[in-house]
């Protein structure tokens, strides 16, 4: 990788100096067990890549995305952990000299990183490694200077921003696609067994059950006076038929094999899950009753540095029996709901908060007098990765994801918009959720 | 009598185990993590019915199913796979020529189902095999090749590559396919997914119930696994080709469906090989249903 030295342009250096993040590299003898501890914890949980280095020089870079990828296969801990991570690095990074130019760091980053974008660059300074800077960051930066100068820029911030957006965008739905497609085999397996052993087990208790009762009825009769010999005896023609048929203890023994089996693949599974929950940073949410106005006032206390001295917030809300649900949930829907009324106000405006019932269903309604949305986009709203503000304001995950939270509850989430005058959201949720077909359609999918 | 015997191919011994419980009482149950064994297994015993995982370390199960083929041609193969990728999906129908895909987790009672039509069937190859006594039809009716696609690329390709040795029909709408359908029955259909907007997913998974011979060949740009694992099952269609066709590929794929078009007319025995699976959509059902009854009134019409 070539490093273009610019002797004595300080200017650049400080461009670029301002993009550092001065994070502790790792050593290539870390174990791939150590890797897993750092990338789960807080100093690092920004970093899509860990650099690594040697003898102060960079030599490669680990990324989260190929090290979950890795990491989240079956035995990986027993196999890998132990190992160094230098066999798993990528040992060509993204590396930028300190004193380059911004505009060309920026060039040099979009047509060297890989796809999707699953690592973060590397400065060094006359080769050593100085720290970590984020593309997105990069990007800001471009941005800022392009409202200086436009010329010199303008090109490789076009070509930056264009492949960059695209770039962001398909890691983020190839790593959670990929992350998916990995887990949903990874726990299919267990799954399998364990839903299979457990399914013969009840069958196995039935027929232990009747074999049982029969041993029972006729020890009964044995010590009863009335029962006759021949009763007796074709109490136990029964029970030698039975017996015949099926070897109750060797079964026995057997199925307690697949207990112990159908234990570990449970093990594999909760740890599949919390690796996942880690990784993803989404919690698996506690349900309980609660009222839905107490959600709304949650997230709106939440929300309050956002929607102060700009929003008139007007809260008309009724009295709502308690839903089920998952409140850490719902508070996120609203939250995302009143920062999205906010942002697209200019200057102030009022957000009207409604909720009611009909018996069946909790009604809560969001409408702001914002600017608005276009019809032609109106439909793409809930798409995720759709959004109309800047780079690094907004993900356009927030009503992607509230969506799928109404769903999973049960609900609907629907929007209605006049372009300049205002939008409302509105959301329905059944107070009594009806048994979910997932398992089912698990069965035969 | 002898129990038929089943082998179990999965890298995780704990579905080996799960299985066996499932399958001992009714069946010689062998089975091994390690799919160059089971070749082995399935070269010197008499194995009626093959499942095996996608996803093992060693070998892909595609992979390994078409070894089976080679090894024991009259075993039956099935795939039993924690995640179903595109790739593995298609190496399944190309290679491996499944009997069945299904999926983990499984529904006890449906995978006993299936091995136990596996098995059936197998014991009738394995009879039709030791005494193989191919009296090839003298003559031969000259082959007949429908195409259901919207574009005229595809027919245009297999017309270079069949020329004049089969009677070479293109429907590029559904009424018209099945109109041919019912004229006459056909050797080969080569078909897209989609005919304009039609899905014509209910029509080849009725093509076996007309005429178990016919083979089915399916060019398309869609990929959507799930679609092709119902299809696998329901319609056993023989080949899956990706669009843009290549052309190499199609010959090839045109040959030996040709070829196997005439062994299952010399020997219906084994036309059981691909018999589908019931129609799980209920909406393709009731056009199944639908098509069978108009084909029955134009066969009639037609025989008059
Ligand atoms: N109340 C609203 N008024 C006007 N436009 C809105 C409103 N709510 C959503 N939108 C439009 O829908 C887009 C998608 O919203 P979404 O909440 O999914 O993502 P975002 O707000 O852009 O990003 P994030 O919530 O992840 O920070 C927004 O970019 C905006 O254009
Ligand atoms: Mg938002």
């Amino acid at each position: 990788m070539n490093h273009v030295g610019h002797s004595g342009q300080g200017i650049h250096a400080r461009d670029i100096l301002a993009l550092v993040n001065p994070i502790k590299a790792i050593s290539p003898e870390c174990t791939v067990a150590e890797v897993a501890e750092l990338f789960l914890g807080d100093e690092y949980a920004k970093l899509l890549s860990l650099p690594v280095v040697e003898n102060g020089r960079p030599i490669g870079a680990i990324s989260r995305y190929r090290f979950m990828d890795m990491y989240l296969k079956q035995f990986a801990r027993e196999l890998y952990g132990k190992r160094p991570i230098r066999s798993f690095i990528n040992p060509r990074p993204l590396l930028v000299e300190l004193d380059r130019p911004l505009a060309e760091a920026a060039l040099h980053v979009t047509e060297n990183m890989q796809f999707p974008l699953t690592e973060d660059f590397i400065v060094t300074r006359h080769g050593k490694y100085l720290g970590v800077g984020f593309v997105m960051d990069l990007l800001k930066a471009m941005e800022l200077r392009m409202r200086a100068s436009a010329d010199e820029l303008s090109h490789a911030y076009t070509q930056l921003k264009s492949s960059q957006m695209a770039l962001v965008q398909s890691e983020k739905m190839a790593s959670l696609g990929q992350m998916v497609a990995g887990v949903a085999h990874e726990i299919n397996t267990p799954l399998g067994y364990v839903q299979n052993n457990v399914a013969m087990g009840h069958e196995l208790f039935t027929q232990v059950r009747e074999m049982m009762a029969e041993y029972e009825a006729l020890v009964e009769e044995l010590m009863s006076v009335d029962a006759s010999e021949e009763q007796i005896a074709i109490r136990m023609d029964r029970i030698a038929e039975m017996r015949a048929g099926f070897d109750a203890s060797e079964m026995l023994v057997e199925m307690q094999a697949l207990m112990a089996d159908s234990l570990y693949g449970i093990d594999q599974i909760s740890e599949l899950v919390l690796n996942l929950k880690n990784f993803s940073r989404m919690d698996a949410a506690a349900t309980e009753a609660v009222s839905l106005n107490d959600c709304i006032d949650s997230a709106l206390n939440i929300g309050r540095n956002v929607l102060k001295n700009k929003v008139e917030v007007v809260r008309e809300l009724g009295e709502l029996p308690k839903l089920t649900c998952s409140p850490s949930q719902l508070n996120q829907v609203f939250l995302n709901l009143f920062t999205n009324a906010a942002q697209a106000m200019e200057k102030s405006g009022v957000l009207r908060i409604r909720s009611w019932s009909d018996g069946d269903s909790v009604y809560v309604n969001v409408s702001d007098n914002g600017k608005g949305i276009a019809p032609d986009i109106l439909t793409r709203i809930f798409d995720p990765f759709f959004t109309t503000k800047p780079v690094g304001e907004g993900t356009g995950l927030g009503l992607a994801i509230s969506h799928q939270i109404i769903q999973k509850h049960g609900g609907e989430i629907t929007v209605e918009s006049v372009l300049g005058s205002g939008t409302s959201f509105h959301i329905r949720l059944p107070l009594t959720v009806a048994a979910s077909p997932a398992r089912q359609q698990a069965q035969y999918a | 009598m002898t129990k038929p015997t089943i082998l179990l191919v999965d890298d995780e011994e704990r579905i080996l185990r799960s299985l066996r419980m499932l399958f001992f009482s009714n069946y010689t149950v062998r089975m091994t993590t390690d799919p160059h064994e089971a070749v082995r297994i399935l070269r010197d015993e008499k194995v009626h019915v093959i499942i095996s995982d996608q996803r093992m370390p060693v070998m892909l199960g595609a992979e390994l199913l078409r070894l089976a083929r080679e090894a024991s041609p009259a075993t039956m193969r099935i795939l039993l796979t924690g995640y179903s990728d595109m790739d593995a999906s298609i190496a399944s129908v190309n290679e491996g020529e499944v009997f069945r895909y299904l999926l983990k987790p499984w529904v006890g009672d449906e995978v006993k189902q299936v091995v136990a039509d596996a098995v059936a069937i197998a014991e009738a190859s394995f009879a039709v095999q030791s005494h193989a006594v191919k009296t090839p039809s003298a003559a031969r009716q000259k082959p007949r090749v429908l195409i259901m696609d919207h574009e005229e690329t595809t027919a245009k390709v297999v017309h270079e590559i069949l020329g004049g040795r089969c009677e070479i029909v293109w429907a590029a709408d559904a009424q018209h396919a099945m109109e041919e359908l019912a004229k006459q029955d056909v050797s080969v259909v080569v078909s897209d997914l989609m005919l304009g907007d039609t899905n014509v997913g209910y029509i080849l998974k009725t093509i076996k119930q007309l005429n178990p011979q016919t083979q089915c060949i399916v060019v398309t740009s869609f990929n959507d696994t799930s679609r092709l694992i119902e299809l696998i099952n329901q319609a056993q269609i023989s080949r899956y080709l990706p669009k843009p066709l290549s052309r190499n590929m199609l010959a090839r794929y045109l040959e030996s469906m040709l070829e196997r078009f005439h062994v299952l007319s010399d020997q219906p025995v084994l036309q059981n090989r691909q018999k589908v699976a019931e129609i799980s959509d209920p909406q393709e059902k009731r056009q199944s249903g639908n098509f069978l009854g108009l084909l029955g009134r134009l066969r009639s019409r037609i025989a008059n």
